[in-house]
C-alpha cells in the first residue's frame, strides 16, 4: 500500500487554477523529486500534504489514513494526528530566531510532550551530531550560515520521527557553494530509506538520490518515472522544453 | 547651599511623584495594551471594533484633555457626577494608564506584523496548537520586536507626567515652578532638567540592557 496516495487534488486561488487534478503515489522509501517551473503549483502541492493549504477536492490518503476524502476534511484532531506522521523542511528554513538551536529543536517536542525530557535531549544531541552541528547547539539561528541553518531544520523536522520528510525548495535560498552541505544530509537520509517529496530545482539531486522524478506545469503532472528514463529519454515536449533549459 | 538644599528637597519629593506615577503607568499600560491588541486581532468582530474605537480616541484626542476630563470634567457628570470625584493622583494614574495603553496596542500590533508567516507555519508542522504558538513562539518575538518602541514611548510617558502640573498633582515640575515664583531665579527649571535627564538616563540604560539579553545572537 503507498504511503502516500493523492487523487485528483484540486485546488484554485480566486480564478486562478494552481492544481488541477493532481495524482500521485509514494510508496515507504520513495525519494521523490518534483521538478518544473515557477508557478507550475509543485509547493502547494507539498504544503497541501501538511494542511498548508486548504484543497478544493480530491483525496489524500496519508499511511491508509483519509487527510481529505473527495474533499472533506476530517475533525481537527485527525488532521493534527495524519499530520503529524510528516515533517517538513522549508525554503526560508522558518528556524525560530529566538530560541538557540538547541531550543529550536526540543521546543515542539517538549511542548508535546513524545518523550522524557532527557530522551528528547539525547534525541537532540544525536540529530545535531547527525547534521555535523553539535558545536552549535548554543548559538542562535542568526549566528549560523544559511546551509547551517537548513541542516538544524532538517534536524527539527526529524526531532518528531516523522514518516515522511517532505521538502520545499530547501536549496533556493542558500548561496551555490553552501547547497553542497544539505544536499550531502538529504542523501544521507535517501540512503537511510527516508521517505522523501523534494520539491527543488537541484538537477543533479534529482538524477543522482531520487528513484522518483515528477514533474509538473501549469498545476499538471506533466510526466513522473524513474530519473534515468525522465532525464534521457522525456516523452512530452513540455518536459523536453524544461529540461533543456535546466540542463546544461 | 542651605538655599540650594531648600530648593532641591522638595523638587525631589516631586521627583518621587514623577517616578511613582511613571512606574504605576508603565506596568499597567503595558499588558492592557497587550489585551487591547489581542483584542483588535480578535475575530469576535464587536470586541474587535471597540478595540479599534478605542485605540482611536484614546490616539485622536491629547492627553492633556483627557487628563482634565477625568479630574474635573466627570465630577460635572449629573447625578453619578459626585460619584466620580477621585483622588487626584488616581484620577491621573488612571488617564495615563488609558491614554499609553492605546500607543502599546499599536507599537504591539506592529510587532506582530514583523513575524513572518513562516514561523506560524514552521510551529504548525511541528504539532503545536495555537496556544502554544503564541506563547513559546509568537509572543517573545513580538516584544523582542517591540522593545525599541517601547523604550521610546517609555521616554515620552517620563516626560508626559509633567502634564500632572495642569490637574494640581504635585510633581517634579510643580516644585519647580513654586521655587521659580517664591525665589525668582531660573534655577529650579534647571535641576528640573537635570532631574528628568537622570530618570531617562536610567530608564534609556535599563532598556538598552534589555536589549542586549535579548538579543539572540
Amino acid at each position: 500500500m503507498a504511503l502516500i496516495d493523492v487523487q485528483n487534488l484540486k485546488k484554485s486561488f480566486g480564478p486562478l487554477e494552481v492544481l488541477k487534478d493532481i495524482s500521485f503515489q509514494v510508496n515507504k522509501n520513495d525519494v521523490i523529486a518534483v521538478i518544473g517551473p515557477s508557478g507550475s503549483g509543485k509547493s502547494t502541492m507539498l504544503r497541501s500534504l501538511v494542511n498548508l493549504e486548504t484543497i478544493d477536492g480530491g483525496t489524500v490518503k496519508i499511511d491508509g489514513e483519509y487527510l481529505i476524502e473527495q474533499g472533506k476534511y476530517p475533525s481537527t484532531q485527525q488532521i493534527k494526528t495524519i499530520t503529524g506522521k510528516m515533517g517538513m523542511v522549508f525554503q526560508h528554513f522558518n528556524l525560530f530566531p529566538h530560541l538557540s538551536v538547541r531550543d529550536n529543536l526540543e521546543v515542539a517536542p517538549k511542548m508535546l510532550k513524545t518523550e522524557a525530557p532527557k530522551a528528547i535531549r539525547a534525541r537532540a544531541n544525536d540529530l545535531l551530531q547527525k547534521v555535523g552541528l553539535a558545536d552549535k547547539a548554543d548559538a542562535y539561528p542568526a549566528n549560523l550560515s544559511g546551509g547551517q541553518k537548513q541542516r538544524v531544520a532538517i534536524a527539527r523536522a526529524l526531532m518528531l520521527n516523522p514518516q515522511i520528510l517532505l521538502f520545499d525548495e530547501p536549496t533556493s535560498a542558500l548561496d551555490p557553494e553552501l547547497t553542497g552541505e544539505v544536499l550531502k544530509v538529504m542523501k544521507d537520509l535517501a540512503e537511510e530509506h527516508m521517505t522523501m517529496i523534494v520539491v527543488t530545482h537541484e538537477m543533479g539531486f534529482a538524477k543522482e538520490v531520487a528513484n522518483k522524478v515528477m514533474f509538473m506545469a501549469d498545476g499538471e503532472v506533466v510526466e513522473a518515472g524513474e530519473p534515468k528514463t525522465f532525464f534521457e529519454n522525456p516523452q512530452h515536449p513540455r518536459t523536453q522544453d524544461f529540461l533543456r533549459k535546466n540542463l546544461k | 547651599m542651605e538655599d540650594f538644599m531648600s530648593m532641591l528637597l522638595p523638587m525631589l519629593e516631586g521627583a518621587k511623584m514623577t517616578v511613582l506615577l511613571f512606574l504605576i503607568a508603565i506596568v499597567l499600560s503595558i499588558p492592557l495594551g497587550f489585551l487591547l491588541t489581542l483584542a483588535v486581532r480578535s475575530s469576535f468582530k464587536p470586541l474587535s471594533w471597540f478595540a479599534q474605537a478605542y485605540i482611536y480616541v484614546m490616539r485622536g484626542t491629547p492627553l492633556l484633555l483627557q487628563l482634565l476630563i477625568i479630574c474635573f470634567g466627570l465630577p460635572m457628570i449629573p447625578v453619578i457626577g459626585e460619584y466620580l470625584v477621585l483622588d487626584r493622583f488616581v484620577a491621573a494614574c488612571l488617564g495615563f494608564v488609558l491614554n499609553y495603553a492605546a500607543y502599546f496596542a499599536e507599537i504591539f500590533r506592529g510587532g506582530l506584523l514583523a513575524i513572518d508567516k513562516g514561523q506560524y507555519e514552521a510551529a504548525q508542522v511541528l504539532g503545536l496548537n495555537k496556544f502554544q504558538t503564541t506563547t513559546r513562539i509568537i509572543l517573545p518575538q513580538m516584544f523582542r520586536i517591540a522593545l525599541p518602541s517601547v523604550a521610546n514611548e517609555s521616554v515620552t510617558l517620563v516626560k508626559d507626567t509633567a502634564l500632572l502640573y495642569a490637574v494640581a498633582v504635585p510633581e517634579l515640575l510643580h516644585y519647580a515652578q513654586t521655587v521659580v515664583n517664591r525665589d525668582f531665579t531660573i534655577v529650579p527649571f534647571l535641576v528640573a532638567a537635570v532631574l528628568y535627564l537622570i530618570i531617562t538616563l536610567v530608564l534609556t540604560a535599563f532598556f538598552k540592557w534589555l536589549e542586549r539579553r535579548f538579543k539572540f545572537e
